[in-house]
């Protein structure tokens, strides 16, 4: 990437406190489109979580119901009315790392806009997958481990720790870290070649 | 930080390299993290190490919302007042940003001595922006409840989150200097 041609760095703020400006600047704009886009991406999620799902179960039983704009429901219709809507959940909640994402990819310095929308698109596209996954083990773990006795008759021990580790794993360490993982994808070799080192100038023996 | 520090970009090593220290760091990165949340899920560390801390956490917070004039009573790891109750538990404890921090610190390629005084001020930085967190999250609940479910999850956890990434980031590129320096 030819640094120079693009926006060379201003005289002596570095590029980590011009990314770190930027990100902040970013969170702004972001927050607000991600606030607009909301209801439509929980619709979606919701629709490709359960057809996931569906894949997984023969008759299809799973049905993600909306609440309102921020909330749905986990409803089985293999399960007495009265008893079908098992769990309640925020699915808000899982793709709020989006906030940290565009405002990471957005706000990197000395990269033209082309290729800082293009690696934004990859990074969004990939989290969108992640996004299904997630809600996808979020509905496993619901069913393995907190329908008590149902949970019990009908998950092995080994099902019911595969499913609540990889709920813990995906909904609160890769989730929030996932940002910073895609970030460091695309441009922790930038960042290594911005590193400050100590001055080339005589008598240190670091040099 | 010194003013003997002057921009060095990183040219000691090939494309090739680069490639491969990338690759090493994401792969520990997700190790260490897998790691890391594995063993807090473990009951015994959770009991002995987590719940402790988690407790010392809410002792701070109720402390600093008495300084406030909140008439708080501590019970545990949850802190009441005649308005409004918080729990503090996992995921409000500041532990996911530190693990993440933490991970992120030691896969990237650095002097220990570096990372040792990054890890140390990483998680004093962390853990005072937590603090933050559960005064302003319980003064939210008391006063504003409307707003507790998205300042809760979205906003203060993005915060959190944020004041990690950018703290390694700041750590990365100006006290984790290579270990060998370009001539």
């Amino acid at each position: 990437m030819p640094r120079s041609k693009t926006s060379p760095p201003p005289a002596r703020r570095s590029w980590a406190a011009l990314l770190i400006r930027n990100v902040l600047l970013w969170l702004i704009p972001v927050g607000l489109l991600w606030g607009l886009l909301t209801p439509a991406y929980n619709r979606f999620l919701l629709g490709s979580a359960e057809n996931l799902l569906h894949l997984t179960e023969s008759p299809d039983v799973t049905d993600l119901p909306r609440l309102d704009r921020h909330r749905a429901y986990v409803q089985r219709r293999d399960f007495p009315p009265a008893k079908s809507l098992v769990r309640q959940f925020r699915v808000t909640d899982v793709h709020f790392h989006f906030l940290l994402l565009g405002a990471l990819f957005l706000a990197v310095p000395g990269i033209p806009w082309r290729q800082r929308l293009e690696n934004l698109g990859w990074a969004v596209l990939i989290t969108i997958f992640f996004d299904i996954f997630l809600l996808f083990f979020f509905v496993k773990s619901v069913y393995a481990i907190q329908l008590g006795d149902w949970s019990l008759s009908h998950y092995g021990p080994f099902a019911r720790n595969a499913y609540g580790l990889a709920r813990h794993l995906l909904d609160l360490p890769f989730k929030l870290a996932l940002p910073l993982l895609l970030w460091a994808g695309f441009y922790l070799e930038r960042m290594l070649g911005e590193r400050v080192a100590p001055r080339a100038s005589g008598g240190g023996g670091s040099t | 930080m010194s003013r003997r520090q002057e921009h060095a970009p990183d040219r000691a090593t090939f494309p090739g390299q680069r490639r491969r220290r990338e690759a090493t760091f994401l792969a520990l990165f997700v190790l260490l993290l897998a790691g890391g949340f594995t063993l807090i899920s473990l009951h015994w560390v959770n009991g002995h190490v987590v719940e402790p801390f988690t407790a010392g956490i809410a002792q701070v917070s109720g402390a600093a919302l008495d300084l406030l004039g909140q008439d708080v009573r501590m019970q545990g790891t949850i802190i009441r007042s005649p308005r409004f109750a918080v729990n503090i538990r996992n995921g409000c404890n500041g532990v996911e940003a530190m693990l993440i921090f933490l991970a992120a610190v030691l896969a990237f390629p650095a002097p220990w001595r570096s990372r040792l005084v990054g890890l140390a001020l990483g998680i004093l930085v962390i853990q005072a922006v937590n603090l933050v967190r559960v005064v302003a999250l319980f003064l939210t609940g008391a006063y504003f409840p409307r707003f507790f479910d998205s300042s809760h999850t979205v906003i203060w956890q993005t915060i959190v989150i944020l004041s990690g990434v950018l703290l390694w980031i700041f750590w990365a590129t100006r006290f984790a200097r290579p270990a060998e320096p370009a001539v």
